[in-house]
């Protein structure tokens, strides 16, 4: 299959939405005025962190404030210099930290300093440290299955079953599932021509 | 929420290396833009993190309301549209109508004898693209 017919293509992946009522949203962001707008969203790797964050961010924007994004991964491991001068110097905003574990005790603490300023400070962690915690992330086979619903614009036969498996095999991992799924459909061929909003897919197993 | 439109010559969606583009973009949308830009890009998409380049665009000027303008490009010599198992390399026309969410793409194809270079044992699932 083409990378482009994949539909577990990753910037379909990016399209996917935490999911949160618009009660547990309104919820969400009255915790985050009690917190004082600093807290935490607390999970393990691939369980909706850096997706809550993304979509908190987008409500952020929505309600009026300037949102400053950081996000520290393998490729980006450290804060670059021009952040650290927009948090010391620029204009106040809320700011996201996606992968607040990676920064040291050091780091922490300047980004503390450098934050003291700022709306607000949202970060993402793999234990609930440095922040009180606003939400804990987790994941179930049946959120996967949905996912993955989702992004077939299908709920086939395997669906359930394979789900089942894939979230044993990775611990819970959406990501790593999802990439999984990725390559077994990269592997196949001779699928029915596809269209955005509806696929059919019968050669997975 | 507007109405926009891409259309190349003779609906034309396949083409060679340099050769020329040319179509009419159109458009209708609440008020007066501010801008109207048509962009030749291309962009990646697969298992990878998504990449873009804007290549070449054309700004219409005093753009209006309901409009409708031509436009001609020389296309580069590459890259080819090509698609493996991991990433395809897709050729595009982007309409964008600011301010305003309203943007229009149409894919194409730039490749030897039109075509989009199959690598690594992909198939194409749209059977036009073979």
């Amino acid at each position: 299959m083409r990378a482009l017919d994949n539909p577990f293509r990753s910037d379909r992946q990016l399209g996917l939405r935490y999911r949160l009522t618009e009660a547990e949203w309104r919820s969400l962001l009255v915790r985050l005025g009690a917190l004082g707008r600093r807290a935490a969203l607390v999970g393990p790797q691939g369980s909706g962190k850096t997706t809550l964050l993304r979509d908190l961010g987008a409500r952020l924007e929505i309600s009026g404030f300037a949102v400053t994004r950081i996000q520290l991964n393998e490729a980006n491991p450290g804060i670059p210099q021009r952040v650290w001068l927009e948090l010391a110097w620029g204009p106040r905003a809320f700011v996201l930290l996606d992968g607040a574990e990676r920064l040291g005790r050091l780091g922490w603490l300047a980004f503390s300093i450098a934050t003291r300023r700022a709306n607000g400070v949202v970060i993402t962690t793999h234990e609930p440290r440095r922040l009180p915690t606003l939400a804990e992330c987790s994941t179930s086979p049946e959120l996967l299955a949905d996912l993955v619903e989702e992004l077939l614009c299908s709920r086939p036969d395997w669906l359930d079953a394979t789900c089942r498996d894939l979230f044993a095999k990775h611990n819970g991992n959406m990501r790593d599932a999802l990439r999984e799924l990725y390559d077994r459909f990269a592997s196949t061929r001779g699928y029915p021509r596809m269209h955005t909003n509806h696929h059919e897919y019968s050669e997975i197993s | 929420m507007g109405t926009l439109r891409i259309e190349t010559a003779k609906g034309k969606v396949a083409f060679e290396p340099g050769a020329s583009l040319s179509g009419t973009a159109s458009w209708t949308v609440a008020g007066t833009p501010r801008s109207a830009e048509l962009r030749l890009i291309w962009y990646t998409r697969g298992k990878g993190t998504p990449d873009a380049s804007i290549v070449d665009s054309v700004s219409f000027v005093t753009p209006r309301a309901s409009d409708s303008r031509s436009f001609s490009f020389a296309l580069p010599l590459g890259p080819y549209s090509f698609s493996g198992k991991l990433i395809s390399l897709v050729w595009a026309l982007e309409l964008v109508v600011e301010p305003g969410p309203d943007v229009e793409r149409f894919d194409l194809v730039l490749g030897p004898s039109g075509s989009e270079v199959l690598i690594g044992g992909a198939e194409a699932a749209h059977e036009g693209a073979r």
